[in-house]
């Protein structure tokens, strides 16, 4: 049965049900257990599961990272919270060059089923190193899935898939998202890693995001709608392995593509998916595919600047405005 | 929404057309399939048809201008459209009544020439000011598939790129919202077209009817005399003088030449004649000529063959060139018809093909296809008594023959002096690629050719 619940409390349901049925799953992170955690997503756990399977660590983001890795390389299935993202990059020896290779470097010997989660993105005047958005980055490692849910329901279903997938996953979440509400069920239920889904149908132009900015593009689609540019949102719900094939297929309707991703431009997540559109919708293009970014500068502080550098519904108006040629 | 009629490219290289007479006028009804114009390349002079049903409502191109390809020359009214339809992106309203002066009235819609951008092109043609040619990969795709010819129209998108509602437009099916901002929109008013386009000085014709009225300078004006005057190129005397000058320049030409006893082919050809008395063919000397050539090229194929800069690619099949010369109310130049596989073709087809081409030539003029792939170009001046004369090689052709007349000359015959017929022909010659014994030898086999014609036959 559905009810309204918060982002945040989707999350918990996936770790707490799983870990219900599953006695080899725990959580590990900073301040995940006697402080509920940093954005109370884990509120309870340490309660109902125990000190052994909820557990506090100092910060030391190599080292309860490579820990979990560990673990997991013997049989346990660890839930690795980083508070933030941006603070994965002190652990990325473990989770770049361990956890996406061992199952290949140990010939098919050892699997790492591993879920790292955590905050990306510009969390909100959190400065610059503390703003990161690690797709991009992350996205470039063989071994390596990528989930990231826009709203409480995916949260869910993308969390507990991630927790049964047999290799590490990232399961990227926002800050700015935990308290957004919507209907969750109850029971158990996953999401398939890999698979986009249409969230607006349109016929003049395919909006492709993943995460926060797919509700950008949902308000940019409204606007637009009162021009007469009639938008098809989709939200990739996976970053890695990608939905190619729903893309094309929208893309082939609308013949022309806007991608909003809230990485840097350079190598990133749009720059690849404009580049798999264009292998295989070339011949279907009426524009080259246009892309959203955040500004290639390190976030901002200030609060108006932020707001500026990130996409937003008004640059991806213009960029949907420009692909249609209505610019 | 009126239809703009833009100058078409004819060619590959073709960057710019001239109209060399227009077949239309201002008021005009036309049809798809009728021939509006004459449009001269640079490479030849083409009809330009109408793929469309329409009144012409205005032809802003004079005659004898040179525009780029993509420039509107002619804009036709639909069924039910009515002058101001056609009136452009409104640069200002006129003033009110008190200010209608009768240039005001002249700038009246219906005679409103279309809008062209100061280069003298529309600001947006579908190409480029290099002539490059813009359109969207679905636009292209979409023309293919309703058998549209996107080259035209002209494209909304930048640069005026061709995009998916222009060719939505063209089927007829164009949502009308989406090009609602108008794709100039922003960019200055057009000036019409009259301001922009200088016409060519009119050609200058002897002034016999100018009266011999003495000049203050005291001079007398001649009836009937000649007056200096330039004329400006046209883009085939262009091309004639840029192909051959880079010939005569860039390939060490040399020449051989031979006198044939054309007897046996002229004997051959009354005979022949004789018996297609009725059937509406005619060999004429030529065609024996173009299938000697040909057979001689076979059996000598190092001739067949063109320089290719660190290569000489020898060529499989035997195409003969014939240089037609065109009448001067279309411009004058020549062109060379390309007579395919001569090797391999009867005389009657050989003759067929020659009569049609070159009536094409001077007519609508060739398409480039027939033009293009010659491996030897044949150049008869004998028709006007020419003895013998030197020819420059039409690139990338490496030999070129230059074929006299067909005169009486007393000649010696088995010891004997007697009157026969001998024709003079010069053969010019790439030395890079055919040497002088090749030459002599070529010329050898055309003359066991020419003076044994039944050969030709077979």
């Amino acid at each position: 049965m559905s009810r309204t619940i918060e982002f945040r409390d989707a999350l918990r349901e996936a770790m707490s049900g799983e870990m219900r049925d599953d006695a080899r799953i725990f959580l590990i992170g900073e301040e995940v257990a006697e402080y509920d955690g940093a954005y109370k997503v884990s509120r309870g756990m340490l309660e109902e599961f125990g000190p052994r399977r909820i557990i506090d660590t100092p910060i030391s983001e190599t080292g309860f990272a490579g820990l979990g890795i560990g673990a997991a390389m013997m049989g346990l299935r660890p839930i690795v919270e980083f508070m933030s993202w941006s603070f994965s990059l002190v652990a990325a020896d473990q989770i770049l060059n361990n956890a996406p290779k061992m199952l290949y470097m140990s010939g098919g010997q050892l699997r790492v089923p591993i879920v790292f989660r955590g905050n990306d993105g510009a969390g909100g005047q959190l400065g610059s190193t503390h703003s990161w958005c690690v797709e991009s980055l992350y996205a470039n490692v063989p071994g390596l899935k990528i989930v990231i849910p826009s709203d409480p329901y995916d949260a869910k279903g993308l969390l507990t898939a991630a927790i049964r997938d047999p290799d590490p996953v990232f399961c990227l979440e926002s800050e700015r998202m935990l308290s957004m509400t919507g209907g969750v069920p109850e029971e158990a239920y996953s999401i398939p890693i890999g698979q986009a889904v249409v969230r607006r149908e349109g016929t003049d132009c395919t909006v492709v995001s993943f995460g926060r900015p797919v509700h950008f593009c949902m308000e940019a689609a409204e606007e637009l709608a009162k021009e007469g540019i009639d938008c098809e949102v989709i939200d990739g719900r996976s970053i890695k392995p990608l939905d190619i094939d729903t893309i094309t297929a929208s893309v082939r309707k609308t013949n022309c593509c806007v991608v909003v991703d809230q990485s840097w431009s350079f190598a990133s997540i749009g720059s690849e998916v404009a580049a798999q559109v264009h292998r295989y919708c070339f011949d279907d293009l009426d524009n080259h595919v246009h892309r959203v970014h955040s500004d290639d500068v390190p976030a901002p502080y200030a609060h108006d600047l932020e707001a500026e550098m990130l996409p937003n519904a008004r640059k991806i108006c213009e960029a949907v405005r420009s692909a249609t040629y209505n610019a | 929404m009126p239809i703009d009629i833009t100058m078409p490219r004819l060619s590959d290289t073709m960057e710019k057309g001239t109209i060399i007479k227009w077949h239309v006028a201002e008021g005009d009804e036309v049809s798809s399939g009728d021939v509006l114009a004459d449009v001269e390349t640079d490479k030849a002079t083409m009809e330009m048809q109408s793929f469309d049903d329409g009144t012409v409502h205005s032809l802003p191109v004079g005659e004898g201008q040179p525009v780029e390809v993509g420039t509107v020359v002619a804009v036709l009214l639909e069924e039910d459209e009515s002058p101001e339809d056609a009136t452009p992106s409104k640069p200002a309203e006129p003033a009110p009544a008190d200010a209608a002066t009768p240039a005001a009235k002249a700038a009246s819609p219906g005679t409103t020439p279309e809008p062209v951008s100061a280069d003298g092109s529309p600001s947006s043609s579908a190409r480029s000011s290099t002539g490059q040619f813009r359109i969207s990969p679905v636009a292209r795709r979409l023309a293919d598939d309703h058998g549209i010819d996107p080259t035209s129209l002209v494209g909304s998108g930048p640069s005026g790129r061709i995009v998916k509602r222009d060719i939505l437009a063209a089927i007829g099916t164009g949502e009308e919202t989406r090009s609602a901002v108008p794709p100039s929109a922003g960019t200055a008013p057009p000036a019409p077209a009259a301001q922009q386009i200088s016409q060519p000085p009119a050609p200058v014709v002897p002034a016999v009817s100018v009266s011999a009225t003495p000049v203050s300078s005291g001079q007398i004006t001649i009836p009937g005399a000649l007056q200096s005057h330039r004329e400006p190129l046209t883009g085939m005397r262009q091309t004639i003088a840029q192909r051959l000058v880079e010939s005569k320049q860039s390939i060490p030409h040399y020449q051989v030449s031979m006198t044939l006893d054309v007897d046996p082919l002229l004997s051959l050809r009354k005979s022949l004649n004789s018996q297609l008395a009725g059937t509406g063919s005619k060999i004429s000397v030529n065609d024996l000529i173009v299938r000697a050539c040909g057979l001689a090229m076979y059996a000598n194929p190092l001739m067949n063959a063109s320089w290719a800069g660190d290569a000489i690619e020898y060529h499989g099949d035997v195409n003969i060139g014939v240089a037609i010369s065109l009448p001067q109310e279309k411009g004058g130049g020549l062109v060379v018809a390309t007579i395919r596989n001569v090797d391999r073709k009867s005389i009657r087809i050989i003759s067929a093909e020659t009569r049609a081409l070159s009536e094409k030539a001077r007519s609508r003029g060739l398409t480039i296809d027939e033009m293009s792939e010659s491996t030897f170009t044949i150049s008869n001046l004998g028709m006007y008594g020419i003895t013998d004369f030197t020819a420059i090689i039409n690139p990338p052709n490496s030999a070129i023959l230059a074929v006299g007349a067909a005169l009486e000359k007393p000649v010696v015959r088995n010891g004997e002096l007697t009157v026969g017929r001998e024709m003079t022909v010069t053969l010019s010659n790439d030395h890079r690629v055919v040497d002088g014994a090749t030459a002599a030898q070529y010329l050898v086999s055309l003359r066991e050719f020419i003076e044994n014609p039944a050969q030709i036959l077979v």
